[in-house]
């Protein structure tokens, strides 16, 4: 099992990284439409993003570390 | 192919190729003490956290030592940095009475900006806050402020707005609640040293295995002949990263400053 460790912690942040990845897409996509419909909002549209970004980023980020770790 | 083996197996000191950490330990400790004061160990990384101190306490010394109805180009940039997280950070996420966090809030953001963009200076390249004690002692702080506001702004009515939640139906609140609770008082503060620990680390991991690549293979071109050119993407590649960092060191300054503000917003009006 010794061998194949760093294997195995490379495939668990590729997992750990398909829902941050979906996350943030979802996240981007609807404050892009939200500031095309809205140019006035856009300020407070481009908080926001960046507010949802970094919490969903934030899981990602735990698989990383996790991924040293490991 | 001798030289990808070589990188990938140990280091190889002959050409002073930068190594991977042998262990993660390194990631969190403090080693090559310089020289000592007392308690204090001075490494490369405690010089450069007063290197960064010093360069935000002379920027803003000497954009505000004299304040002019018309400020230079030094001055206009420094204003708009202060103003920027004095209207926009502070006041706009926090409220009218954010103006009283905004020296605290500025004086992180600059150190953290500061701080991250040693990943870019030419001969430091080595961002501060990807040594974990840095961002875990900023998010302390910011974990401090915003309990310790909390309780003085609400008393106990805080920590029962958490456990409690008012606006959820009688049978959740329980559940509700205990998410609540580990998410504010336990995971915010990890999560937000993470975060910026995180992103510097991989931006500094990304640039140092490129552009060390890159060079690995120019500077054995004498043993591989033409496959030296290998090395060209890599290390234009590199370079595309390097730009990307940039965005990334001054994102990640702005996302905690913003993150730090909303947590003490959370805590001024629980209810929201």
């Amino acid at each position: 099992m010794e061998e194949i460790k760093g294997a195995v912690a490379l495939i668990g942040y590729g997992l750990a990284a398909i829902g941050p990845g979906i996350g943030i897409g979802i996240v981007v996509g609807n404050a892009i439409q939200a500031m095309a419909r809205q140019p006035e909002a856009a300020t407070l549209a481009r908080t926001t993003m960046f507010l949802g970004i970094a919490f969903t980023e934030a899981l990602a980020l735990i698989g990383f570390v996790l991924f040293f770790i490991a | 192919m001798d030289v990808l083996i070589l990188a990938s197996e140990e280091c190889d000191t002959a050409k002073e190729i930068i190594c991977a950490p042998t262990n993660v330990i390194e990631l969190f400790e403090h080693k090559h003490v310089f020289f000592s004061i007392g308690p204090l160990d001075f490494n490369r990384t405690v010089i450069l956290i007063f290197l960064a101190m010093f360069i935000v306490i002379g920027a803003l010394y000497f954009a505000f030592r004299k304040p002019k109805v018309v400020p230079g180009k030094f001055g206009v940039m420094m204003e708009s940095l202060v103003s920027f997280v004095r209207d926009d950070i502070a006041k706009g996420t926090i409220g009218p009475e954010g103006g009283k966090y905004a020296p605290y809030l500025l004086a992180m953001f600059l150190f953290i900006l500061v701080g991250n963009l040693f990943e870019l200076t030419p001969f430091i390249n080595f961002p501060i806050t990807s040594r974990m004690a840095i961002p875990l002692m900023l998010s302390v702080f910011t974990y401090l402020i915003f309990v310790i506001v909390g309780f003085s702004h609400n008393g106990l009515a805080y920590l029962g707005q958490i456990i409690w939640p008012r606006s959820v139906p009688i049978g959740l609140r329980w559940l509700v609640g205990l998410i609540e609770f580990v998410s504010t008082f336990a995971l915010r503060p990890i999560t937000l040293a993470v975060r910026l620990f995180a992103n510097m680390v991989a931006g500094h991991l990304m640039l140092t295995l490129l552009l060390a690549s890159g060079w690995l293979f120019f500077a054995s071109v004498g043993e591989i002949g033409v496959r030296a050119a290998i090395g060209l993407p890599w290390f234009a590649f590199g370079l595309l990263i390097f730009v990307f960092e940039f965005v990334v060191a001054v994102l990640q300054a702005y996302i905690f400053t913003l993150l730090t503000a909303v947590y003490i917003q959370t805590s001024v009006h629980p209810e929201h």
